[in-house]
């Protein structure tokens, strides 16, 4: 079980997201955990975390969460593949980060 | 609809994070990175500028079905990333300010 955390300003975008990840996960064999929280919830979500992901909009919060996630990979989401909404390449960004591909 | 909305939230948001990250580095006596993220945050906010500009035009057509509090979330990020535009320049102008005397 991978768990995954996205984060936006107020959660709300990146709800969304979530979904659209969940759905392309159902094609995936890994079994995965994704959530979405708002930017001041990381210390009581980040548990068991193996990525936290940043939407475009909190981008210059980067070093502050990865100083806060210590060991736990922070990346931003692509612009491109946030707007369009393209759930299965942002889950398979993450999983590559994950296994160490990227 | 959602697509729209995610967009807007992607590039307007975008361009949030280029103004705040631009006083950072005005913070930080960087001002030619600052003016740099600037530029690069006006892009950004302008080509969110345009996708909003359609939806507005869209309703003046009469498309007015399209409420939701996603699209209010949007607007609502649009209007921070001009708040920020107008803010850095004040902050970044303070700062050299300071860095002068």
């Amino acid at each position: 079980m991978k768990k995954i955390l996205l984060m936006c300003s107020a959660g709300m975008s990146t709800s969304i997201m979530v979904k659209k990840m969940k759905e392309a996960a159902v094609s995936h064999k890994e079994e995965v955990q994704i959530n979405a929280i708002a930017e001041q919830a990381l210390e009581e979500h980040i548990a068991g975390t193996d990525i936290i992901l940043l939407g475009p909009q909190v981008r210059f919060l980067q070093d502050k969460v990865q100083a806060e996630a210590k060991n736990v990979p922070v990346r931003v989401i692509d612009m491109m593949d946030y707007g369009t909404m393209n759930g299965a390449k942002i889950l398979q960004f993450a999983l590559d980060v994950i296994d160490g591909k990227k | 609809m959602e697509q729209i909305c995610f967009e807007l939230i992607c590039y307007v948001g975008d361009a949030r994070s280029s103004f705040i990250q631009a006083i950072n580095c005005a913070k930080k006596g960087d001002y030619a990175q600052s003016e740099q993220l600037i530029e690069n945050g006006l892009a950004s906010f302008n080509r969110g500028h345009a996708v909003h500009a359609k939806l507005v035009q869209a309703e003046a057509e009469g498309m007015t079905d399209h409420l939701s509090l996603l699209l209010i979330h949007a607007e609502d990020q649009l209007m921070s990333a001009e708040t920020f535009k107008i803010l850095c320049t004040e902050f970044i102008a303070l700062y050299q300010k300071i860095d002068s005397k």
